[in-house]
């Protein structure tokens, strides 16, 4: 049996969230960066039981530097969130708390996974120093250039949405 | 006529598709998605599949835009999706092509964000070499500031062992070790003056000054200085240049001092002259000329470029390196308005000259003299010092100090026994006190004095220390103690801070 899931990512612009899509969907990752305007969906099913299958219905949207901006319409009918900030760039995080106070308020049961991604150019010392910020919040520091923990995220969130 | 023209031109952007509840595709009418009948639009695009939920009400209306629809490896479709449901099976679907439109919007938002995130990173970037450049000059400056102490010892107890019993030998071992505590304080006073220059903390402190007499006590040191090496050092001082001008005088001092110190220790034999000539008065401003012009060992034209830049250093045989000291003369003449150049030929010499402009006040010398007198305070009267010293070349050199200003009356003790009885028959005034004499520390004995009478509960007690850190200080200070002159202190430092305390 399969059920159908929306996933949606949403955060800043530039902070990966394509990346990271086509590195869960195609396994692939380019350095490019082609700015996504509107929403690219995409699917992957993923094996969760021996005889049960999940299909994930990804939504790319558009980065917004306010998430509030974003357009009701795409969040329609959302399973579950993937919130992305980019861990070298700080005004990607920079009000992390308020944008998910925002999700949270409008989305009362809807699973948000936070992320920081890029983690491939971060050291520890820089985590630690940050973590003030990522304690407690953050649930994964991701890369989709290495792949890093990008299928455990996935999955993880596909867990919670069954 | 107008049917005709929209026959031929109209654009087929609009696709209507009419589905069931299920999703299934009823009818259409133009391919921008070539759809088939009885197909579920569901599977068309992933997209779609977000009509499940949507299907089944009735009566509302949904708007999607910019919806990339990819499809068949065809080129991407950006469209706007409506959906209209209603009762009977019989949902309505809209899709308008927009590719066009979107794929402009595209460009626009890519440079966008492309150029928002490249200045982040700039930002960002400079940030760190920001938190890089004042982490390493407060590191220069911390590190440099805890060398003094060291060093401050170092040429304090070297002072007072050359006076003692020393064989020649051991004098002459005294003198070498002497001459390198000078050596390196020079240096650690140059790289604090460097850090201060790159972290941009060296500010001048303009101020009316007596130009013609500061020429006169640089002549007179460093005439001594030659004399000393055998070196004849000539000062040729027009005698029309302005006598008060407003200026940074011990950066003044500075610049000459260094450019002269320089020129006596690359030069064995010969002279040394140092002109100093009127270049223009204008606009309230005086252009003065200054050459120093050396007979020593040149330099080859391929250091010479580089002899004003950070960290380059003259390599001679005279082993004296110049180190630092040329890079913030340039900087400070070029701060002061002028600008440094050198002319040299190997083992004939070199010429250093440079111009600046001072300030000229329209004070008359009258009010010029008052000004100078309120920026060093003056004394009503002759005044009682009472030095508490048990050093022989300190006594002296603060009695030379002293008696130099005619201002007042010294009496020297060299035993703290000697302090309570010379209070009880004399009348004093200030008392200048070692923290070094036999026996008493110099708080037992500060507040030996502050118990004493009435009389001396204020009289001004300053400490001639040898420690000279900050916790020192305070403890001192809490304890009956006015101010605290770290040793050795320049004339100038002690002068300053009697006159001040006896205001
Ligand atoms: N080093 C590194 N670069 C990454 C990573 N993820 C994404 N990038 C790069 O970051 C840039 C932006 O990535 P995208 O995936 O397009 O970002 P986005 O969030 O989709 O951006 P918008 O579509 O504008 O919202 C691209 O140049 C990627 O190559 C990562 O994990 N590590
Ligand atoms: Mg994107």
């Amino acid at each position: 049996m399969t059920i159908s899931k929306k996933i949606v990512l949403i955060g800043h612009f530039g902070v990966g969230k394509t990346s990271l899509i086509r590195r869960f969907v195609e396994n692939t990752f380019t350095e490019d960066y082609k700015v996504t305007i509107g929403v690219h969906i995409s699917k992957r099913t993923i094996n969760i039981s021996e005889n049960e299958d999940i299909s994930l219905i990804i939504w790319d949207l558009e980065g917004q530097d306010d998430i509030k901006k974003t357009r009701p319409s795409y969040l329609l009918g959302t399973n579950g969130f993937i919130y992305v900030f980019d861990l070298t760039r700080p005004v990607t995080f920079e009000h992390l708390n308020d944008e998910l106070a925002f999700l949270k308020e409008n989305f009362v049961t809807t699973p948000i996974k936070v992320v920081g991604n890029k983690v491939d150019l971060v050291n520890k010392i820089y985590l630690k120093e940050h973590s003030e910020q990522f304690d407690n919040v953050v649930d994964y520091f991701v890369s989709a250039k290495t792949g890093s923990r990008v299928e455990k995220l996935f999955a993880k969130l596909a867990e919670e949405l069954i | 006529m107008l049917t005709k023209y929209i026959e031929k031109y109209h654009k087929n952007n609009f696709q209507y598709i009419l589905v069931d509840d299920a999703g299934k595709i009823l009818e259409q009418d133009n391919p921008i998605l070539p759809l088939t009948i009885g197909e579920n639009i569901q599977d068309i695009h992933p997209f779609f599949e977000i009509l499940t939920h949507l299907l089944p009400t009735i009566d509302e209306s949904f708007e999607f835009s910019c919806i990339n629809l990819d499809y068949n490896n065809q080129e991407t479709l950006v469209v706007d999706i409506s959906l209209k449901t209603s009762t009977n099976n019989n949902n309505l679907v809209i899709i308008e092509n927009l590719t066009n439109h979107y794929n402009n919007y595209q460009l626009t938002a890519q440079s966008r964000n492309e150029s928002i995130i490249n200045s982040q990173i700039l930002v960002l970037k400079n940030e760190y070499l920001l938190e890089k450049e004042t982490f390493k000059n407060n590191f220069i400056a911390n590190f440099s500031h805890q060398l003094r102490n060291p060093i401050t010892a170092s040429t304090i107890f070297s002072d007072l062992l050359i006076n003692s019993n020393l064989n020649s030998e051991q004098k002459n071992y005294l003198q070498i070790i002497q001459s390198a505590n000078k050596d390196l304080k020079q240096r650690i006073e140059d790289i604090l003056d460097i850090s201060k220059i790159e972290s941009g903390k060296l500010i001048l402190v303009n101020k009316v000054f007596n130009l013609k007499e500061l020429l006169k006590n640089l002549e007179i040191i460093y005439s001594y200085l030659g004399n000393k090496k055998g070196i004849h050092i000539q000062f040729n001082i027009e005698s029309n240049i302005p006598e008060f001008v407003e200026g940074d005088q011990y950066r003044l001092k500075q610049i000459i001092g260094n450019l002269l110190t320089n020129a006596l220790n690359f030069t064995n034999k010969g002279s040394i002259i140092m002109n100093v000539s009127l270049n223009y008065f204008r606009a309230k401003k005086v252009n003065l000329h200054f050459e120093i012009i050396d007979s020593g060992c040149g330099i080859d034209d391929e250091s010479i470029n580089s002899i004003f830049d950070r960290f380059t250093k003259l390599d001679t045989t005279a082993g004296t390196g110049i180190g630092l000291g040329l890079a913030i003369v340039k900087y400070l003449i070029s701060e002061m308005g002028g600008n440094i150049s050198v002319e040299s030929e190997v083992n004939k010499g070199s010429k250093f000259t440079f111009n600046i402009s001072f300030k000229t006040s329209n004070h008359s010398n009258d009010q010029k003299i008052e000004i100078l007198k309120n920026q060093t305070p003056q004394l009503k009267r002759k005044y009682n010092v009472l030095l508490v010293e048990d050093s022989e070349v300190i006594q002296l050199s603060i009695l030379k100090i002293l008696a130099s200003t005619g201002l007042f009356y010294i009496h020297i003790i060299d035993k703290a026994e000697m302090l309570i009885p010379h209070l009880i028959d004399n009348k004093v005034d200030l008392i200048l006190l070692s923290n070094t004499i036999q026996d008493f520390s110099a708080i037992t004995l500060a507040s030996s004095v502050r118990n004493l009478s009435k009389e001396y509960k204020k009289t001004p007690i300053i400490l001639l220390s040898t420690q000279g850190y900050k916790d020192d200080i305070k403890h001192f200070k809490k304890n009956s103690i006015n101010h605290v002159l770290v040793k050795p202190f320049d004339k100038n430092k002690l002068l300053e801070l009697v006159k001040q305390s006896l205001k």
